[in-house]
């Protein structure tokens, strides 16, 4: 009797889908809160394209004080979304890291104005204006090297250390306030537009400054002893964000983030998404997670221009393309 | 110059017990008087009844002319100067004369320099003492303000008191029987609120300097006290 | 006193230093995980002047803001020692707003007040007011009936006499306090620069931590701790010298 019950489990289980299986469980950790710049991850993980690779994905948002690259290497993540600076720096610094996607195509990060108080046609323009920076965090390095390439000299502008709050905006002290295009570019730029004004923004791409943006990370040795791991969960996630892209998935895409995002309304919700495309994909949905890796080298060498790092890493190693 | 408690009652807030019930007593002449009695039947809550220091229920008359002041063994000196400068300035300037005579009654003069903590228990108390009878007052309550003092000085103390001061009305209040009988006029025993009258009068023997007491008499009113209480 | 306090410090910080160092060393992490005794040293010789200077600017900020808080809670604490209905509210109200942590708050009082000298002052005597409050609001609430009794009965008494005598009598209380609410300033401060602000050794650690260097952070931290433990033991003195004169 026995025998012929173990026959049957036997078969049960040889058998079974593979969604039957025990899924490999992985923690993601996020770069920052839930918002539209995650939308391919929580897609990824809403529409069962982790599950569908045998991975039970814990997502967990991150924030200032969060570091992925830290939580990979203290074995607290397998795989998080790192700025292209951070990963910059942590191999600078011995950390065993790899990039294995980068998320954003064109960096988010721009600078929003009043198209009122000036006519941004070329860099000359900024001669002379206020210019709101995060000393300390990208958009400093971004900002400087932008200056520094269209031959303006930093005592040419006047630099204003920003913070969270937009109040020396809106009262015109300062001329370019920072913005990620994609979420706070848009939510500013629907009140303002609401109150009569018109806003541009300044698209540090356009000077020829390609700084990356949040790319997606894991450790050498989870790289070395578990490709397969890797592969499948850079393959469910990269659907996330293809889908993401996806018109047919686009009120998909806004519940799923509006069920952790619940202050912003569908209608931001539906424009930041478009934006978000755009930066994601500027190229088509098939190079969407491709290395730029022309931009890294670019950005490995701000960092070094301005101090970030105090000798080359040949960031390019680091960099697993497929 | 009168004290007077006419049919006082008094109850601690929380207490089981009242403290006072029904309690009549009268202090109506100056003089030395003394209000005796065991631990805890009430002697220095009445003190602080007659001075006001507690809220005084009615039936207490008090002589509102001159002060009545109400001193205790328990009250200290700020120690931020020397106790000589703390006299000085809290002596009205029309009694300053009385400071240095005070001082050696006390045996405190050469100790005007010197803090309060760094007194005595006994000096400590004196110069409490002290500085109480350089100011205006028509009646000053002393409870145990001599404690820690030597019988000798203590003596030399109360009877130079009496005799600085014929026109104030002092209330010793002391567990001292031999004191109490000796130097005090009237003396009020103070009894357990169960027992009535709660307050009895026996008379001391009012002794001045150069009087000493003939012996028979003094044990005979210090019985008298001890039977009262 | 001062000796002691900088002692104290470089005792603890080396032990936490110590055992960072062990941790990383015995696990094999990186100098982004924990940086590693040369990077420190490295990184202290290229920003400890830089930092100390802010270190100074700090803690300038915090003494006013302590000192500011210290007059404001003297001046409540002594309004509210009366058993007056002015005394009972300002107690009531002092013991309420003081359950609001000032961080939740601090956004507010940027937006008001802009990110620069004023919100850190703001916020640095704010944070140690309220326990300097309930202290002072404390002492001069109870009365030290021994020596007031005198007074009172005497005549005498009036409110600074009262102050004083209460005062005196809680030195040693109010030096530790006020010692204590140093550590509270310096922290309401850094918490300020942490926030929004645009200068101190909090903008610096916010700036670090940006940057995800952690070298820096404990080089800052050394900072901080060297400055408090100079100021605090300074306080102590102060405070022993006054009780000293007051006393002897």
């Amino acid at each position: 009797m026995w025998k012929s019950t173990a026959l049957v489990s036997f078969l049960v289980l040889l058998l079974a889908p593979k969604s039957a299986m025990a899924a490999d469980e992985v923690t993601y950790r996020l770069k920052w809160l839930i918002n539209m710049s995650t939308v391919g991850d929580v897609l990824a993980q809403s529409q069962g394209f982790f599950k569908s690779e045998q991975l039970a994905v814990t997502l967990k948002p991150g924030g200032p004080e969060r570091d992925a690259i830290r939580e990979l290497e203290l074995g607290y993540a397998h795989f998080g979304v790192a700025s292209a600076d951070q990963v910059i720096k942590a191999v600078a610094k011995g950390a065993p890291v790899v990039v294995i996607a980068q998320l954003f195509q064109i960096n988010p990060l721009q600078w929003i104005y009043f198209e009122d108080n000036f006519t941004l046609n070329g860099a000359s323009d900024l001669i002379g204006k206020r210019i709101g920076i995060t000393f300390g965090k990208n958009d400093e390095y971004i900002m400087k090297a932008l200056l520094n390439q269209s031959g303006i000299a930093l005592d040419q502008v006047r630099l204003f250390s920003v913070r969270l709050d937009y109040t020396p905006f809106f009262h015109r002290q300062v001329d370019l306030w920072p913005v990620y295009a994609n979420t706070q570019g848009i939510e500013i730029g629907n009140s303002l537009e609401k109150a009569g004004e018109r806003i541009g923004f300044l698209h540090p791409v356009r000077f020829g400054v390609n700084f990356v943006a949040n790319s997606v990370v894991t450790s050498m040795k989870r790289l070395a002893d578990d490709p397969e791991l890797v592969r499948r969960f850079s393959s469910a996630l990269l659907k996330g964000w293809r889908a993401a892209c996806d018109p047919g998935f686009r009120d998909k895409a806004i519940a799923a983030v509006q069920r952790y995002d619940r202050d912003t309304d569908r209608d931001t919700l539906k424009v930041q998404l478009q934006e978000t495309q755009r930066l994601v994909s500027p190229q088509g949905l098939k190079h969407i997670g491709d290395i730029d890796i022309a931009a890294w080298r670019q950005t490995e060498q701000i960092m070094l221009t301005y101090g970030q790092i105090n000798r080359p890493v040949g960031i390019e190693k680091y960099l697993i393309v497929p | 110059m009168q004290v007077k408690c006419r049919n006082i009652a008094f109850r601690y807030p929380g207490a089981e017990k009242a403290l006072f019930k029904e309690l009549n007593l009268e202090f109506i002449r100056p003089g030395l008087h003394a209000l005796f009695g065991t631990s805890g039947v009430g002697k220095s809550s009445l003190a602080r009844i007659i001075s006001g220091a507690v809220d005084a229920p009615a039936g207490v008359v008090a002589d509102d002319a001159q002060p009545l002041l109400y001193a205790h063994n328990l009250e200290r000196l700020p120690d931020w100067s020397a106790i000589g400068d703390q006299l000085s300035r809290v002596t009205p300037p029309h009694n300053r004369d009385k400071i240095e005579r005070l001082l050696d009654l006390c045996g405190l003069n050469g100790h005007t320099g010197q803090r309060f903590s760094r007194l005595s228990l006994g000096q400590q108390n004196r110069i409490n003492l002290v500085r109480y009878l350089v100011q205006d007052f028509q009646v000053l309550i002393f409870d145990e303000c001599l404690a820690n003092v030597d019988e000798l000085r203590r003596r030399n103390i109360l009877l130079h008191i009496k005799a600085m001061y014929p026109e104030k009305m002092f209330i010793y209040i002391s567990h001292h029987v031999i004191e109490v009988a000796t130097y005090c006029r009237d003396v009020w025993v103070l009894r357990d609120s169960s027992k009535l009258p709660q307050a009895v009068l026996t008379q001391g023997l009012d002794l001045f300097p150069d009087q000493q007491p003939a012996s028979t008499r003094l044990h005979q009113v210090m019985l008298e006290i001890m039977n009262a209480a | 006193m001062l000796h002691n306090r900088i002692f104290q410090f470089l005792l603890i910080y080396t032990l936490g230093l110590l055992l960072l160092l062990a941790v990383k060393y015995i696990f094999g992490l990186s100098d982004y995980v924990i940086p590693g005794f040369w990077l420190l040293w490295r990184t202290a010789g290229d920003v400890s002047v830089r930092y100390a200077v802010d270190g100074v600017n700090t803690l300038s900020v915090a003494i006013i803001g302590q000192m500011a808080s210290i007059l404001l809670a003297f001046f409540i604490g002594i309004v509210g020692r009366q058993a007056t209905w002015l005394g009972t509210i300002v107690k009531v109200a002092a013991y309420n707003v003081q359950a609001y942590p000032i961080v939740a708050i601090a956004p507010i009082i940027f937006i008001l007040l802009g990110d620069g000298f004023l919100s850190r002052l703001f916020i640095a005597a704010m944070i140690c007011y309220f326990p300097l409050l309930l202290s002072v609001v404390g002492i001069m609430s109870e009365p030290v009936t021994d020596i007031e009794h005198f007074y009172q009965q005497t005549g005498r008494m009036r409110w600074q006499l009262e102050v004083k005598i209460r005062a005196f009598e809680n030195l040693s209380k109010l030096t530790t306090v006020i010692a204590g609410s140093s550590t509270l300033a310096l922290a309401g401060t850094i918490v300020a620069e942490f926030i929004a602000a645009n200068a101190g050794i909090g903008y610096n650690i916010r700036i670090a931590l940006y940057q995800s260097d952690l070298a820096k952070i404990l080089v800052a931290l050394f900072m901080i701790g060297i400055t408090l433990s100079i100021y605090q033991g300074l306080l102590e003195i102060l405070g022993h010298s006054v009780r000293k004169a007051w006393t002897s």
